[in-house]
C-alpha cells in the first residue's frame, strides 16, 4: 500500500500529539493548525484513532508461559547433548579416515620418488651408470 | 548452563506449527551504552517518579542478568515472568495470532537465555530484550510472508461485524463503552477490527505503532530498539499513524 505523503510540518503533528516537540517546533505546528482547517481536521482524526488504539486491552501471556519456555529449553539442551554424543564417534572416524588417506598417499608417493629408491638401494643407480650404452 | 557459543537455535518441538531455525546473529545485537539520564532538577515530579521506577527496574534487571550469567535458573524465571506479558503482547499485536505469538515470545526468551553471554550490560536489558523480540518478529513475518501465511486474528464473519459505524457496525471505543455484555462483545469486535487493520500495515509501521501507541514506550526507548534517528522515527511514526487512520476511518466517530 502506498504511504500517504507528508510534509515537514505534517510529520511534526504526531510528535506534537505526543508532546515530543521542542517549543519552536510546537509553535510551528500550532501556527499550521491555526491557519489550516484541514490540518486541524487531520490532527483531530489522528487523536481519535490514537484514542481507539491506546484503548486496546492489555494482553497477558498464558499462566504456564515460563513452564513452556523451560520445557523447550530442557528439550533442546537434551537434544543438543544427544547430538553431541552421536556426533562424537563420527568425528573420531573422520580423523582416522583422514589419517589413513594421508598415510596411503604418502606411501604411494614415496614408492615413486627416485631419491627414496636411491636410499633404499644405492647400487641401483651405480649399476645403471656403468652399463654400456647400446648404440 | 549457558550456551552462548551456539550460533543457531533449532526447534525440534513437534507441537510447533512449522520447523524453525533462528540464526542468533540475525536477532542478537550487542548492547550499547545508554545516554546519561537528564538531570533530576529539570524533571517534573511525575517524570522524576518514573525515572526512579525505571532506575529501580534497571538495577533489578542487572542483578538478575548477573545471576543468570552465573547459571542461576531462578533468575531466568524471574526475568521471563517480569517481561512475558510485554513480549507476548508485542508479538500478538504484530502477528495477530495467539498461538504463533506465544511460540515467538517463548523463542525470544530462549534466545535471551542462550545469548546472555553476549549481553555486556552496557545498555538497558529491557531495550536489548525488545531488540531481540522485534528482530525475531520481523524475521518471522518475512518467513510467513514467503509462505503466504494469513493467520491473523479471526475476524467475525457476520456482515454486521464488518459494517462501518455509519452503517450500524462496531462503533464502541474501549474507553466509552457502557458496561454490559453487549458492550463487551462490541469491544471485542472492535479489537478484532483494529488488529486486522494493524496487520495490513507495513511491518515497520506496525512495529512503531505497537511500541509507541499500544505499549507506550518512550521515543528514546524506541530509538534504541529500532536504531532509527529521532527525525526518522517522528516522520515514520506519523506516516504509520496516517496509514492506520485511513484504514480505521469508517470506524472513527
Amino acid at each position: 500500500m502506498a504511504e500517504p505523503s507528508t510534509t515537514d510540518a505534517d510529520a511534526l503533528m504526531s510528535a506534537y500529539l505526543d508532546k515530543q516537540l521542542a517549543p519552536d517546533e510546537a509553535a510551528k505546528v500550532e501556527k499550521l493548525l491555526a491557519e489550516s482547517p484541514e490540518a486541524r481536521e487531520e490532527l483531530d482524526g489522528l487523536a481519535s484513532m490514537l484514542k481507539l488504539v491506546k484503548g486496546l486491552p492489555e494482553v497477558e501471556a498464558p499462566p504456564d508461559f515460563y513452564e513452556k519456555v523451560a520445557k523447550k529449553l530442557r528439550r533442546r539442551r537434551g537434544r543438543g547433548e544427544v547430538l553431541w554424543m552421536l556426533a562424537l564417534p563420527f568425528q573420531v572416524l573422520s580423523v582416522v579416515m583422514i589419517l589413513v588417506v594421508a598415510v596411503t598417499y604418502m606411501l604411494i608417493h614415496l614408492d615413486h620418488d627416485p631419491s627414496v629408491k636411491l636410499e633404499r638401494d644405492p647400487n641401483a643407480v651405480k649399476k645403471a651408470d656403468v652399463s654400456p650404452v647400446v648404440p | 548452563m549457558v550456551w552462548s557459543k551456539v550460533s543457531r537455535v533449532t526447534s525440534p518441538d513437534p507441537s510447533e506449527a512449522t520447523p524453525r531455525v533462528v540464526d542468533l546473529a540475525t536477532v542478537v545485537e550487542p548492547d550499547e551504552p545508554e545516554p546519561q539520564a537528564p538531570d533530576d532538577a529539570n524533571l517534573s515530579p511525575q517524570a522524576r517518579e518514573e525515572a526512579a521506577k525505571r532506575a529501580e527496574q534497571d538495577r533489578r534487571d542487572r542483578r538478575l542478568v548477573r545471576k543468570l550469567k552465573e547459571g542461576d535458573e531462578r533468575a531466568f524465571q524471574e526475568l521471563v515472568q517480569t517481561y512475558q506479558n510485554r513480549i507476548f503482547g508485542l508479538m500478538l499485536r504484530m502477528i495477530g495470532n495467539r498461538q504463533e505469538a506465544e511460540d515467538l515470545a517463548q523463542e525470544v526468551f530462549i534466545i535471551v537465555y542462550r545469548a546472555i553471554g553476549s549481553y555486556r550490560g552496557e545498555g538497558r536489558f529491557y531495550t536489548w530484550l525488545y531488540r531481540i523480540a522485534s528482530n525475531t518478529c520481523k524475521n518471522r513475518i518475512k518467513y510467513l510472508k514467503g509462505r503466504n501465511f494469513h493467520r491473523s486474528v479471526e475476524i467475525e464473519d457476520s456482515p454486521q461485524a464488518q459494517l462501518p459505524a455509519s452503517e450500524g457496525g462496531a462503533v464502541v471505543t474501549f474507553q466509552s463503552q457502557v458496561p454490559g455484555p453487549e458492550a463487551t462483545v462490541e469491544g471485542a469486535r472492535m479489537e478484532q477490527v483494529i488488529q486486522r487493520e494493524l496487520a495490513a500495515l507495513d511491518p515497520e509501521h506496525r512495529l512503531l505503532i505497537v511500541l509507541r501507541d499500544i505499549q507506550g514506550l518512550s521515543y528514546q526507548d524506541i530509538i534504541r530498539i529500532t536504531g532509527l534517528q529521532e527525525g526518522t522515527l517522528k516522520s515514520r511514526l506519523h506516516r504509520a499513524r496516517l496509514a492506520l487512520k485511513e484504514r480505521l476511518q469508517p470506524y472513527l466517530r
